[in-house]
Formats: C-alpha cells, sequence, structure tokens
C-alpha cells in the first residue's frame, strides 16, 4: 500500500517538476498578441506552458485580486476600487496601444456615413437618435451595440462618449461580449454600430472617422500615435508581485523587440 | 448487525446519503452567498426593473420575465412535437423504426450545448431577422427556439418510454371494447403513460431553466422589460444569460457576487416550485 501512494505521489509531482503553468486571462483585446507571443516563448521554453483565455478586462483584473490567474490582461486603467486591492500586489505594464474604433455594418459606411462626431455618438447611445437617416443614411433603424460593463472597451468608449465608464446606454439595443462576438454581431446586420479595437475591423466592419474640432480623424495606429485619434487607450498586462521567473521572463518577452513585433503584427502600437 | 454490514447495502446507503446532502448543500451554499444581498436590498428587487450593478441598482424583473418567457416558448413547440414524436414511434412504426428514431434523439441529447447556441447564431438568427424583418434576430423567440430543440429529446424518449410501458394487453382490450384510434389515445394510452411524460416533461424544464451557453449566445442579454409585456421580438434577458455574463468580473464576496448567486437561487427556487406543482397535481388525481 505504502509503495503504491509513494508511486501515486511521485507521479502527480513529475509534471510540475519539469514544466510550469502560466495562467493568462481577461481582455480579449489583448489576447491575440499574449496568445501569439506566448506559442513563440513556448518554442524558445519547451518547459513553460502558458494557458490565455479571454472573459474580458474586469475577469483579468478580478482572476488578479483573487489570484486565480499569474497574468491578467486589461485594455484600461484599473478603476480606483480596483486599484485599492490590487495595490502592493500587482505591477501594471503597458505593452502596446491601440485605437477603440466606433465601427459600422459595411452597408451603413456604404451609405454615406463616413465620420460621426462625439456628439452624435452619444446620442445614438442614449437614445436620441434611433434612425441612420437623422445622419444622413438611409431610414433604417439603427442597432446599437453595448457591451458587457466588465468590458475594457466599454470602460473607455463610454469614457469618452458618455463621461464616464459606468454611463447608461439608454439606446442600446443588444449587448455583446468579446470582441469576436461584438465583430460577428456588426458584419451579420445591416444597421449596426458598435465599439471594436482597430485590430478587428476588416471589410464587414468599417471604422467610422471620429470627427473632433471640425476635423474627421481615422482610427488608425498612426492617428494614436500622434495622439489625435480621442479614443485611444493602453493595453496592459497585470503581472503579480510574487510571480515565478519564467512568467517575469513572459512579461519581459512581450516588451522585448521580439514581442513588440509580434503587437505590430496584430495591428497595435508598439510602445518604443 | 451483520445485516447492517451488508457492503451492497452500506454502499446504497451512502449514495443516497450524497445525494440527498448535495442538494441540501447547493441550496444552502445558494442561501448563505446570496444571504448579504437580501439583507441589503429586500425582496423588493424581484419586481425592480432597472439592473445596473455599478450604480447598486438590482432589478430581477426583466430577467425573471425572459426565463419565463424562454420556458414557455421552449415548452409550447417542445411539447406537442416531443409527444406527437413519441406516440407516432411507439405506436405506429415498426420496431426497427422506432429503434432508429430513439437513437437519433439520444444523438440529440448528447451534443453540448454550445453547439446548439452557435447553430442558433448562425442558422436561426440571420433567418429570423430576414424572414420577420427584424433589428436583430437575437431575442425571447429564438431563445425559446433554441431551448425547445435541446429539450425535444428529454420528452420525447421519456415519452416514448412511458407508452411503450402500457401493457400489450391494454392495448388489446381496448380495441376489442371498439375503441377508435382517438379514444385509444386519450383515454387509455397517454392517461397511463402520463407519470412517465410528466417526468420527461420535469426534466425538460429544469434543463430549459438551468441552460446558459445557448441562450446566452442568442438571446441578445439586454437587461430590458419587454414592452409590450408579450413582445418576444426584441433583445432580453434571462437568468442564466446574466450570470453567464457577468460572473466573471464580480468579485468574490461582492454584492454583485451575492445578487447574481441571487438568480441561482430565483432558478432553484422555480425548478423546485415546477416540480412541487406537478407531483401535487399527481396526487389530486
Amino acid at each position: 500500500m505504502k509503495h503504491i501512494i509513494w508511486a501515486a505521489s511521485l507521479l502527480l509531482s513529475l509534471p510540475a517538476v519539469a514544466s510550469e503553468n502560466i495562467a493568462a486571462v481577461g481582455s480579449t483585446t489583448v489576447l491575440p498578441v499574449v496568445s501569439q507571443a506566448a506559442t513563440a516563448f513556448h518554442a524558445m521554453h519547451p518547459d513553460v506552458k502558458i494557458m490565455v483565455s479571454g472573459g474580458g478586462s474586469g475577469v483579468g483584473i478580478a482572476a488578479m485580486i483573487q489570484g486565480t490567474a499569474q497574468l491578467g490582461m486589461a485594455s484600461r486603467e484599473t478603476s480606483p476600487e480596483e486599484q485599492a486591492k490590487l495595490d502592493g500586489k500587482v505591477d501594471n505594464i503597458v505593452i502596446a496601444s491601440d485605437a477603440v474604433a466606433v465601427v459600422v455594418s459595411k452597408a451603413v459606411y456604404m451609405s454615406g456615413i463616413h465620420a460621426l462626431s462625439l456628439a452624435q455618438i452619444a446620442d445614438i447611445y442614449r437614445g436620441k437618435i434611433r434612425n441612420w437617416k437623422e445622419l444622413g443614411g438611409a431610414d433604417a433603424r439603427i442597432l446599437v451595440i453595448d457591451k458587457e460593463a466588465s468590458r475594457g472597451t466599454r470602460h473607455v468608449f463610454a469614457k469618452a462618449v458618455l463621461g464616464s465608464s459606468h454611463a447608461r446606454a439608454a439606446g442600446a439595443s443588444i449587448i455583446s461580449g468579446s470582441n469576436n462576438e461584438e465583430q460577428s454581431i456588426v458584419s451579420r446586420s445591416n444597421n449596426a454600430i458598435g465599439m471594436l479595437s482597430n485590430a478587428w475591423l476588416n471589410d464587414a466592419v468599417r471604422g467610422v472617422d471620429v470627427i473632433v474640432h471640425g476635423q474627421a480623424i481615422a482610427p488608425t495606429i498612426e492617428h494614436v500615435r500622434d495622439g489625435t485619434y480621442p479614443i485611444a487607450r493602453g493595453l496592459h498586462v497585470l503581472l503579480a508581485k510574487n510571480a515565478s521567473k519564467n512568467t517575469r521572463d513572459f512579461v519581459q518577452f512581450l516588451l522585448s523587440q521580439d514581442g513588440q513585433a509580434i503587437v505590430k503584427k496584430v495591428g497595435y502600437l508598439p510602445v518604443h | 448487525m451483520r445485516h447492517f454490514l451488508n457492503p451492497l447495502k452500506i454502499f446504497v446507503a451512502l449514495g443516497c446519503l450524497s445525494a440527498v446532502l448535495s442538494v441540501l448543500v447547493l441550496l444552502g451554499f445558494l442561501i448563505q452567498s446570496s444571504l448579504p444581498f437580501w439583507q441589503a436590498f429586500g425582496i423588493q428587487v424581484l419586481w425592480g426593473d432597472a439592473w445596473y450593478p455599478y450604480e447598486s441598482l438590482f432589478g430581477f424583473l426583466p430577467a425573471i420575465v425572459g426565463t419565463v418567457w424562454a420556458l414557455l416558448i421552449a415548452m409550447i413547440i417542445a411539447l406537442p412535437c416531443g409527444l406527437a414524436a413519441a406516440i407516432v414511434s411507439s405506436e405506429m412504426m415498426s420496431e426497427t423504426w422506432r429503434d432508429l428514431v430513439r437513437v437519433g434523439m439520444e444523438i440529440l441529447a448528447g451534443i453540448p450545448s454550445v453547439v446548439y447556441g452557435l447553430i442558433g447564431l448562425w442558422v436561426l438568427l440571420p433567418f429570423l431577422q430576414h424572414s420577420l424583418d427584424l433589428l436583430t434576430g437575437h431575442n425571447l423567440l429564438a431563445a425559446g427556439m433554441i431551448l425547445s430543440l435541446m429539450i425535444l429529446p428529454t420528452i420525447m424518449v421519456m415519452s416514448q418510454d412511458a407508452l411503450q410501458a402500457i401493457s400489450q394487453e391494454q392495448r388489446e382490450s381496448a380495441m376489442s371494447l371498439g375503441l377508435d384510434w382517438q379514444q385509444r389515445l386519450f383515454r387509455v394510452l397517454l392517461p397511463q403513460a402520463w407519470p412517465g411524460i410528466r417526468s420527461g416533461i420535469l426534466l425538460a424544464l429544469g434543463r430549459a431553466l438551468g441552460e446558459t451557453m445557448a441562450v446566452m449566445l442568442v438571446v441578445g442579454s439586454m437587461d430590458r422589460l419587454p414592452e409590450p409585456f408579450y413582445n418576444i421580438l426584441e433583445p432580453a434577458q434571462t437568468l442564466t444569460s446574466r450570470i453567464g455574463r457577468e460572473m466573471g468580473e464580480a468579485s468574490f464576496g461582492s454584492l454583485h457576487f451575492s445578487a447574481l448567486m441571487g438568480c441561482g437561487l430565483i432558478l432553484a427556487v422555480m425548478a423546485m416550485g415546477l416540480s412541487l406543482l406537478a407531483q401535487r397535481r399527481s396526487l389530486i388525481r
């Protein structure tokens, strides 16, 4: 009997000695960078496995507060309440920047909606503008896509457009979650407006220019770099202060030239 | 003493004990973890209609109404279809065909719920959107339809079992009394099979009530009361979809977390209520 217990405990402890598993959780905007970097990192360090999963910035931050992940991903600043719980436990590192694009369905873009002012976008989300006709488009109801309250994109967008990150959006017609979900709702509709990181734009999901002081500014990396695009933000990873050496190395890798090349490839602005 | 130490009996007793305990532990956990919320906000949240956790507004009514609607739609579709399929396959088909249909239903029952959700997302939503000319296909009707597909096998297989369990003599004596097909069905077969059908309905209701993933993908998750209350063609919210969407960010021990546990408790109470209701009716009969 004793032998069996010994053998079992040996078997159980073997994988732990041979390799390390790192869990990275949070923002689906940061996710593509971290997951591609994880693949590259694993190729260099075969003994380190990095499991990357989404959920949203709020989920990533909550996971760091509860200590259920080694690495958190967030596409927004932490709120003061969150910061109070994280203080002293976590290093907050910016690995890239991006633009939160105001996206519309291809049909809306084709009907002539190429630029919207922040006030117009706010009116849409507050329910004061409900038809594309009022903005010069086709006569069709607007499908206003809001996001789950925990999503980083929602925080940044609502803060820039509606004035506060938890502002109500009375005009919303539907709630989406991850970037992929938002992207698929916009591309399936002919009348949608939503919010998405600039890296998720494609033929069916078009970003409109945002009008600032009479000037239309496209949601591009160049306009994030020169600071003119009004809904830009940093993309963060949260690293526990007591994180393992491998986890630290991985974050260093994200900031290294190779890591930043991945950032660029995904479509975000590198930090240097 | 020997009598009680029979290993099989001990095993059975332990199994029974753990089944009973798991129900109690689960209910206890739901009550205990949602208690801070009920203490802070009271029972009136049940008919509040605004849900803004960041403003400490927790109104349950939209999600409760959404849950009931989704359940109702699912039952309205699945019950007649499942029952009809059971009657046809049990009373009219040869044994080979009956088994084939049954295998098909069992496959249907084994498909993971996220697959149903994706089918809904790719097939049902565009169809609803275009055929009914809606702003979006995400709505309670879509949720109910997906749920009906998911609970159909339960209702069908359980009903079929119940019908099959009726002895052949019953059918023959009914026939020899000169009852026609309709009379045999409504006077003899269905009443006799009812307890089994009822358990099928209950199991199906339970599954529909607790289903999260498939519903979350198609319901739209909009915390707003349907207007008017029978408008099932606008995005809405169910209790499960809300828990699925918000549980990840609600930090353990916060009021928000408690409130979501409250959603879970309401679901559990609804399931118990349904089950008790069915039991009562059978006693009266």
